[in-house]
């Protein structure tokens, strides 16, 4: 900052001081607009005064925590647990049953339904869409009466603590673009994930441990995740997901090097802090604050996080519960367990990720796959959650990014078909804090294409999930750019009808 | 509007309020010179004065015509306007003959002693603030002038509080309290624009000139209603343009008073059956939040907590969450572990330091805190707790007992504790108590199938 113009500065050595302390922008942030704002600020509100400017302060003081003026309304949910599908899990394999498709089973999608819409470059050009209903089986489970196919035989056992829902759209058909949609409101990159937002508006309920953590399970694979799924945009640093990585060290560089005892470290932080508290005074830039605070962040997660990510002590039916997996660092079934760890931590937002949802082709063996590898894990954390009485105030959402198509994509035989990306419907569940358990929301056509009952956009559901946290959609904005930023843009209604 | 009256009348009337500040001017103007003249016996000023007065008095003359034009819309108040009508007009003559005294025209010598110039214009002046005070409260209502002042202010009625919604007179707490904040500067008994008062009920009744401005059960063709509706963009559309137009919020309220109150004066919510959305806006509008979004518990009103109070509670090691910003409502977090065996005896001494905001928990954790029966005494006096986790701590159903006067709970965690089948009695007394979580107790399956087998029992959540 600033010393890239250092040439066309001044030659007097005290006004060379003083310049050094601006740079353009900040010079025009600061007189223009910011010591105006401030004192009017201070004016309206002078316990408020400077507050915008110190993020560390808000960690110490009740009142001083809720400068945004969250919560909106009582919240329901205190943190969640986002199961997030990587690649498209289709619904029509697992939880959309299509009794009519089976007599149907070959002949081509009538145009009424596709009506002309857009496919992919992957099946545009195929001559014809032969409808293939599922193979699997499927069977009503639960007082819910829920259709679950036989791919989820543990997710079966849990059904009326589930809220299904069926008419799910979006605005996306491929990956890269649907994904970051779903996660952070809009198909390009650059906005703040959910995670990120839900951390800027609330902060966290645990000092030791980042407010948002992620989990990549190492047991899938397809179509790469990028970080900024869990990104924080432009909102402040100390609001982005913490990756811990999947494998026996969840965070590197945590543990001391050898034959160093970690006596001096808190010495040399406060060093560090005193150089960076100078380079603050010199140029105020905020994310020299967010260094700060990351530094004590790590500094406190060396005890943290070892403790949270030591699943040694849990007993042998926890274990069983979760599946053999569980035993395996960086598995699905390992990261549930893990992710229950963190949320009993209070932990707010948990975002496990699992790829390999992509069944263009061998559908039927790649779904009973990828079910095998997340089925259990899934049931488990549930019924952890719930035996607990975390579920209590705690939201678990399952889901994709989109469906899959009811055609299939290649050649279809009476065992074997493949499905293409489907963002006009699919299906999600959640669980939990405010949500109605044992509940299904919305239905599609004959055909699993269309939904034609009680639609619920990507945005519908991103101010669901905030609204369950207390907030309102419309009302936590970001100012960058000179333009107020929202999770949901200008669009997104609160599904109403399946809050409990 | 009255159709007697040609457009181009009532055109020329409304430039009345622009025109009347010319009289105003001219007149204080002379009066003022007026003054100055006698007071350092400078003669050069009569020129002035008289100049001053005939445009007062000219100007005056044609705010008066110009005046009548606008009252022939209709829009005021008889009596009031007729006062401003007189007076307004007593001005002008008046002014006319402070004029003709001091351009020597009119000389009345009967008077010598009496300086008849001054005495002229301090008439004309006091006519003049009479008027004008008049006119004031036409356009703006009569009780816009002193409704700020530091004296002699009239407390605005205040309506008891309700503490729950049932109470509540929809008219009056709900419908009168919006058509106050956006409605009645404009249509009130003396600024009546429309010919509608939305003051009281006498004149919501009667409605305005284009029609009833509430038809009971027809949302449609009640007036009002009808212009809140309408796109912002129509030339109907009320509140006019620069106006604070109704939220959402407040238009399903009026809706709902007039679809399903039947635009009744009486009526109270106990009396109705109310959609969960109206519950929860009327709610929110009463400062009782509304959580269960149903109607049933209600939340207390918001309030500032001292900060002082908040500072000793979390000196004592508690962590303390606003639930909704600026309520005064609580979640307590006693982090695990703080109290164990060996510090147990100071859990009671920290519970009390709660005390002083009781009724402002509505979230406690004392999750593993070495919690024992004898502090479920001191946390039964938190009444508006909803929800309550005292899993991992040494309980016995004679401390749960302590809770069954807790009719707010909803959701209560007892996952590793003493506690027995025994508790389940007191569980039933527990209201409001939807889930209890007992995994980790000596409670059995079959014990718990047999209890929630009957009807209105709280789900038993036990684990593998």
């Amino acid at each position: 900052m600033g010393n890239h113009h250092d040439k066309l500065r001044s030659n007097n050595r005290d006004l060379q001081d003083i310049e050094r302390q601006f740079d353009r922008r900040e010079f025009f942030k600061k007189t223009s607009l910011g010591i105006g704002a401030l004192a009017l600020n201070s004016l309206l509100n002078p316990e408020k005064l400077w507050s915008a400017v110190d993020p560390l302060a808000g960690q110490q003081n009740i009142q001083a925590k809720n400068k945004l003026g969250m919560p909106h309304h009582l919240p329901k949910a205190k943190r969640i647990i986002y199961l997030f599908q990587s690649g498209g899990p289709s619904h029509l394999d697992l939880f959309d049953y299509k009794p009519k498709l089976t007599d149907m089973f070959g002949q081509d999608l009538p145009d009424s339904i596709r009506a002309g819409q857009r496919l992919t470059g992957m099946s545009a050009d195929q001559t014809a869409f032969p409808i293939a209903g599922s193979t699997l089986n499927f069977k009503q489970y639960g007082e819910s009466r829920a259709w679950v196919s036989d791919a989820m035989p543990y997710l079966s056992e849990v059904v009326d603590d589930l809220c299904f829902i069926k008419g799910m759209h979006t605005d996306a058909i491929n990956h890269d673009p649907a994904i970051t949609f779903f996660l952070t409101g809009s198909q390009q990159p650059g906005r703040p994930s959910i995670g990120s937002w839900v951390s800027y508006g609330l902060g966290s309920d645990n000092n030791n441990l980042p407010t948002f953590i992620s989990l990549v399970s190492n047991n899938g694979s397809g179509q790469p995740l990028y970080s900024r799924l869990w990104g924080n945009g432009f909102l402040p640093t100390e609001h982005q997901g913490v990756q811990f990585r999947s494998g026996k060290d969840p965070v590197l560089y945590l543990g001391d090097p050898e034959n160093y005892d970690g006596n001096d470290r808190r010495q040399m932080l406060d060093y560090l802090k005193k150089l960076n508290g100078i380079a603050y005074d010199a140029y105020g830039d905020p994310e020299i604050k967010a260094r700060i605070a990351q530094y004590e962040m790590a500094f406190r997660m060396q005890t943290s996080v070892p403790e949270v990510t030591d699943t040694s002590d849990e007993p042998d039916y926890i274990f069983d519960m979760y599946g053999p997996d569980s035993r395996t660092p960086g598995t699905y079934a390992a990261n549930c367990l893990m992710a229950r760890k963190l949320l009993e931590k209070d932990v707010k937002f948990v975002q496990l990720f699992h790829q390999g949802w992509d069944q263009h082709d061998n559908c039927p063996g790649g779904i009973k796959h990828q079910s095998k590898n997340t089925d259990q894990g899934t049931a488990a954390l549930i019924k952890d959650l719930k035996q607990r009485g975390m579920l209590e105030d705690t939201l678990v959402v399952w889901g994709g990014e989109f469906g899959r198509t009811v055609y299939s994509q290649g050649q279809l035989t009476a065992t074997n078909y493949g499905r293409d990306h489907h963002p006009k419907a699919f299906t999600m569940f959640m669980a939990g804090a405010g949500v109605k358990p044992g509940f299904t929301y919305g239905e599609t056509d004959d055909f699993g294409y269309n939904v034609v009952k009680d639609p619920v956009h990507t945005h519908d559901f991103q101010a669901t999930l905030l609204h369950l946290f207390g907030i309102d959609h419309e009302r936590m904005t970001y100012k960058h750019q000179g333009r107020r930023f929202r999770l949901t843009d200008v669009h997104g209604h609160v599904v109403k009808d399946i809050l409990s | 509007m009255d159709s007697s009256v040609p457009d181009f009348v009532l055109f020329l009337g409304r430039f009345h309020p622009l025109i009347v500040h010319l009289p105003i001017g001219f007149l204080f103007f002379a009066f003022i010179l007026e003054l100055y003249g006698s007071w350092n016996k400078n003669s050069m000023l009569s020129i002035p004065i008289s100049v001053a007065l005939f445009c007062g008095t000219i100007s005056a003359f044609l705010a008066c015509a110009l005046g009548y034009m606008l009252s022939l819309g209709g829009d005021y108040d008889q009596n009031m306007l007729d006062t401003h009508f007189w007076f307004g007009i007593a001005t002008t003559i008046v002014a006319f003959f402070a004029w003709a005294i001091s351009s020597g025209r009119l000389n009345i010598s009967k008077f010598k002693y009496l300086k008849t110039n001054i005495a002229t214009l301090t008439l004309v002046v006091f006519l003049l603030s009479i008027t004008g005070h008049y006119g004031g409260n036409l356009t703006h209502g009569s009780d816009y002038l002193l409704k700020y002042s530091p004296f002699g202010r009239k407390e605005k009625v205040e309506l008891p509080t309700v503490t729950h919604l049932n109470e509540a007179v929809v008219y009056e707490y709900l419908v009168n309290p919006i058509l106050e904040a956006k409605c009645i500067s404009c249509h009130n008994s003396s600024k009546m624009k429309g010919g509608l008062s939305l003051q009281d009920s006498l004149g919501m009744v009667k409605g305005g000139k284009n029609g009833e401005a509430f038809i009971a059960g027809d949302v449609d063709n009640s007036e009002m209603l009808r212009r809140v509706m309408l796109n912002s963009n129509h030339k109907d559309y009320m509140p006019p343009e620069g106006k604070t137009p109704l939220t959402d919020e407040e238009k399903s309220i009026l809706i709902f008073w007039v679809d399903k109150v039947n635009a009744d004066f009486k009526l109270k919510m106990a009396d109705l059956e109310a959609s969960e959305e109206i519950t929860s806006i009327a709610s929110t509008m009463l400062g009782l939040e509304d959580i269960s979004g149903k109607g049933g518990i209600t939340l207390p009103k918001s309030q500032t907590i001292d900060s002082e109070v908040l500072s000793e509670i979390e000196d004592a090691g508690f962590v303390i969450r606003e639930l909704i910003f600026e309520s005064g409502l609580y979640e307590i977090v006693l982090v695990p572990k703080s109290i164990t065996s060996k510090n147990g005896d100071d859990l009671e001494v920290n519970l009390e330091k709660l005390l002083p905001i009781k009724d402002r928990i509505i979230w406690l954790s004392l999750k593993d805190n070495f919690v024992q029966d004898k502090h479920l005494k001191t946390i039964s006096k938190f009444k508006n707790l909803q929800k309550l986790e005292i899993e991992k701590n040494p309980i016995t159903d004679s401390g749960v007992s302590e809770l069954s006067a807790s009719q707010n709970i909803t959701g209560l965690n007892l996952y590793q504790t003493k506690i027995t089948a025994l508790s389940f009695e007191n569980f039933t007394k527990m209201k409001g108590l939807q889930r209890v979580y007992v995994w980790g107790t000596s409670i059995t399956q079959e014990q718990v199938d047999n209890f929630v087998s009957k009807e209105n029992r709280p789900a038993i959540i036990l684990g593998i």
